[in-house]
């Protein structure tokens, strides 16, 4: 009896361990070596990304790229630190960005990033770094707001970026600590840019947003996103189709619920949910190999080369940005604890260069563009909230 | 004693086993130095899990001893308690893989009862975590219920509960109705903060993480051990989970006991989730993904589902967990506690289908010379 349900046990546990592998899969497995020390004298920044891990080419591979190629100008190849091509810089920023490639020189720094498997490994991960003598450390993620809070309470003498959310206190009021710089992100302006050009490509007249945890931040994004449509293809926000995984690293959810849009007729999806968007664009490209036009809108980094045929465009999200210039502000001895909010505007967010062809491709893009520009001279306010998204008004052409 | 020792010798083995089997898979999997870089690696968990020395005895305060031991602890508390649920259903003959379920269920109701009412300390903590207790033991209820009167496999309807749960809880009720309330345009995930009343004391102050969960989990352990040991009600718990016909030919209620031993599996497995939320996190958070629930099935097992087993193999698990996110300071995976927990397991598991194959090919051999013990060779095929 006893043996029959040990054995009963084992298998059910097999089970769910080969479930749990199948969750986990672009990990870097490890592989050689240990991590290099650089010749002169770096300092080290330490970087704690969220459950999602590395390799969701989304949010923390953005804030990666930050700290890895643009700051240290390091690749994480195999496991272990190597030097980046010279060129390789340039080729990962977007169109927009260009401008900024002769500012963004390499520092001397040295990333230390740590992946965290539960919540509760934040604060000691955070408290890791500072014990191996980070000089900043990095939150990445409002999961990380609570634990950047204890860590930077703790350790007065050391700096902390919190990336995508304020310090809050236990009442969720802002805080503010003499020692923690914090970045937010206007990703309804960016979404707003992917939903026109979204209302432009659509030929059912149908499109889908699919979002991670339902939390303000994500909403900003619907929010947005259902703005842009309304401005091209006003009767395509009225079937706007939105739908939330509830994680963001679950992608066989994101690969469901995309399959069920598509079934319902969307043929574009934009979707903000880490690591389910990469299920999301998954069934996009098995829905294309089955011969239907449909599109994916990537979503924090240019997630075209996941699927290049698929992904539409990304909303891009420049959290490799403000780690970056945290890195150089720290090197430059000019790291401030402030609130930055990026927009549009600050190249905070923006829209990815469009790879795919379509029908009036040089048209769509040049209204996109047009709207672009009356965002960032304020003519156009992009609602962030749902309860505004009513009264928002769809400009004219 | 010798017996003890005998039926705890192969988990010790396995576990031993598989501490090497992963260590030669860091060292071969690298390109050079791979057995410096694999002994650096485990070195750091080791310290990560039971403080690290060197750097304290090199002049750092005591926290960098502290810091790794409170988390240790607080990974092993957590172990502990869904071990215990685990092993306690197993004593009455039930497998309760609904564990992480009745995990969350605990983790809510301590978030609830922390953040909505007020008492004074020593009434608020107890009462967050009899409130967990009670979530968990209600929802492992529904599986036992289902068992006793429908007769649903336990094995069915505890993993259909686990998703329930999960739906539950981290999807609607934490992002809905019990969603902590924040200023508008900031994200805030979870229920509201506890109060302060209902935080489990930091026994060693701010520098470390330990709390008076740990204490808590191994008064558990002890506690349910006495019970199954020296009580009449444990005594026959065990009888039901030894043959049910028989003990219900001895007069024992098997329905009841079997009920009961369900619904403390569910306190159990609810405490850890109070011990989570009270201790460290003070607050739902957004997502509990953490697999406590699942892990308590391989600590039963590895323990030999013994309660005292289940804190053994849970300290030792809880100080390898801990100290393995340091590996990744040497580029290691950060599941590599995982691996070689779940490499322990297998190896347990090598025993039991060992032993098993063992039993059956004597079983059928008529008794020929009495009570001999099997040779140590037994000859395989």
């Amino acid at each position: 009896m006893m043996l029959r349900l040990q054995v009963l046990a084992l298998t059910a546990l097999l089970c769910a361990c080969s479930k749990k592998q199948e969750e986990t899969p672009t990990q870097g497995s490890q592989a050689p070596s240990t991590a290099q020390q650089p010749a002169k004298k770096a300092v080290p920044v330490g970087l704690v990304i969220d459950v999602g891990g590395r390799g969701d080419h989304s949010f923390n591979d953005a804030a990666l790229r930050g700290l890895e190629l643009w700051a240290a100008g390091k690749r994480y190849e195999g496991g272990k630190y190597v030097d980046a091509a010279p060129d390789e810089v340039r080729k990962s920023l977007p169109a927009h960005l260009t401008t900024l490639a002769t500012s963004l020189q390499a520092l001397p720094v040295q990333p230390v990033v740590l992946q965290s498997k539960a919540q509760e490994d934040y604060i000691p991960n955070l408290q890791l770094l500072v014990d191996r003598g980070a000089q900043l450390t990095i939150g990445n993620g409002y999961m990380l707001a609570n634990a950047v809070r204890t860590a930077a309470q703790e350790n007065p003498q050391s700096r902390f970026l919190l990336i995508d959310s304020q310090v809050l206190d236990a009442q969720g009021k802002a805080l503010k600590l003499p020692n923690v710089r914090t970045v937010l992100f206007k990703e309804h302006e960016g979404s707003f840019l992917v939903g026109a050009l979204a209302g432009l490509v659509t030929k059912t007249g149908k499109v889908g947003f699919v979002g991670g945890i339902e939390v303000p931040l994500i909403q900003r994004f619907e929010v947005g996103y259902r703005a842009g449509v309304k401005t091209t293809k006003p009767e395509a926000a009225q079937t706007l189709m939105s739908v939330y995984t509830g994680s963001f690293n679950d992608m066989a959810a994101g690969k469901q619920v995309a399959q069920d849009l598509i079934a319902k007729g969307a043929d574009v999806i934009f979707h903000a949910a880490g690591a389910d968007g990469i299920g999301v664009i998954q069934a996009v490209k098995e829905a294309r190999a089955a011969g239907k036009s449909v599109y994916a809108i990537g979503v924090d980094s240019d997630q075209s080369h996941v699927a290049p045929d698929a992904i539409l465009t990304s909303m891009l999200k420049h959290s490799d940005l403000a780690v970056y210039q945290a890195a150089r502000d720290l090197v430059d001895g000019k790291f401030a604890a402030e609130d930055q909010l990026l927009g549009l505007k600050e190249h905070g967010v923006g829209m990815a260069e469009v790879r795919v062809d379509f029908p009036g491709k040089a048209e769509a893009l040049q209204k996109v563009e047009a709207l672009r520009q009356r965002v960032v001279a304020g003519e156009i306010k992009v609602p962030s909230v749902p309860a505004d998204l009513a009264s928002f008004q769809a400009p004219a052409p | 004693m010798g017996e003890r020792a005998r039926q705890a010798l192969p988990s010790v083995l396995s576990v031993l086993l598989s501490l090497v089997v992963c260590w030669l898979l860091i060292a071969l999997t690298r390109d050079a130095d791979g057995f410096t870089t694999a002994t650096a690696a485990y070195l750091q968990m080791l310290w990560g899990g039971i403080g690290d020395w060197p750097t304290f005895l090199g002049g750092s305060p005591v926290a960098v001893l502290t810091r790794p031991i409170g988390e240790a602890a607080m990974k092993a508390a957590l172990l502990t308690l869904t071990g215990l649920s685990v092993a306690v259903a197993f004593k009455v003959g039930l497998f309760n893989i609904g564990a992480q379920g009745q995990m969350l269920l605990g983790a809510l109701a301590a978030a609830v009862v922390g953040s909505h009412v007020e008492l004074p300390a020593l009434l608020h903590i107890p009462a967050a975590l009899l409130g967990a207790a009670l979530a968990g033991a209600a929802w492992a209820g529904i599986a036992a219920a289902l068992r006793l009167y429908r007769g649903v496999h336990e094995v069915i309807s505890t993993i259909m509960l686990n998703w329930v749960a999960l739906r539950l809880v981290d999807n609607w009720l934490v992002v809905g109705p019990l969603r902590g309330v924040a200023q508008a345009g900031a994200s805030i995930t979870g229920t509201a903060e506890i109060h302060a009343s209902a935080a489990l004391p930091r026994l060693l102050g701010d520098v470390s993480r330990l709390n008076l969960g740990f204490p808590l989990a191994m008064l558990a352990a002890v506690a349910v051990w006495l019970w199954l040991e020296r009580t009449r009600t444990g005594f026959e718990t065990r009888a039901v989970g030894l043959g049910d016909e028989a003990a219900r030919a001895a007069g024992i209620p098997v329905a009841r006991r079997a009920g009961l031993a369900m619904a403390l599996a569910g306190a159990l497995a609810g405490s850890a989730g109070a011990v989570l939320v009270l201790g460290t996190e003070g607050r739902y958070p957004g997502t509990l993904g953490a697999p406590y629930g699942f892990d308590g099935i391989a600590i039963s097992l590895i323990g030999n589902n013994h309660p005292l087993g289940v804190a053994l193999a849970a300290l030792f698990f809880g100080a390898i967990r801990a100290g393995g996110t340091r590996m990744q300071l040497l580029d290691v995976h950060k599941s590599f506690p995982e691996l070689i927990q779940g490499l322990a397991l297998l190896f347990v598991a090598g025993r039991l289908i060992w032993l098993s194959v063992l039993r059956r090919r004597r079983a059928p051999a008529p008794v020929l010379s009495a009570p001999t013990a099997p040779t140590p060779e037994a000859p395989h095929a």
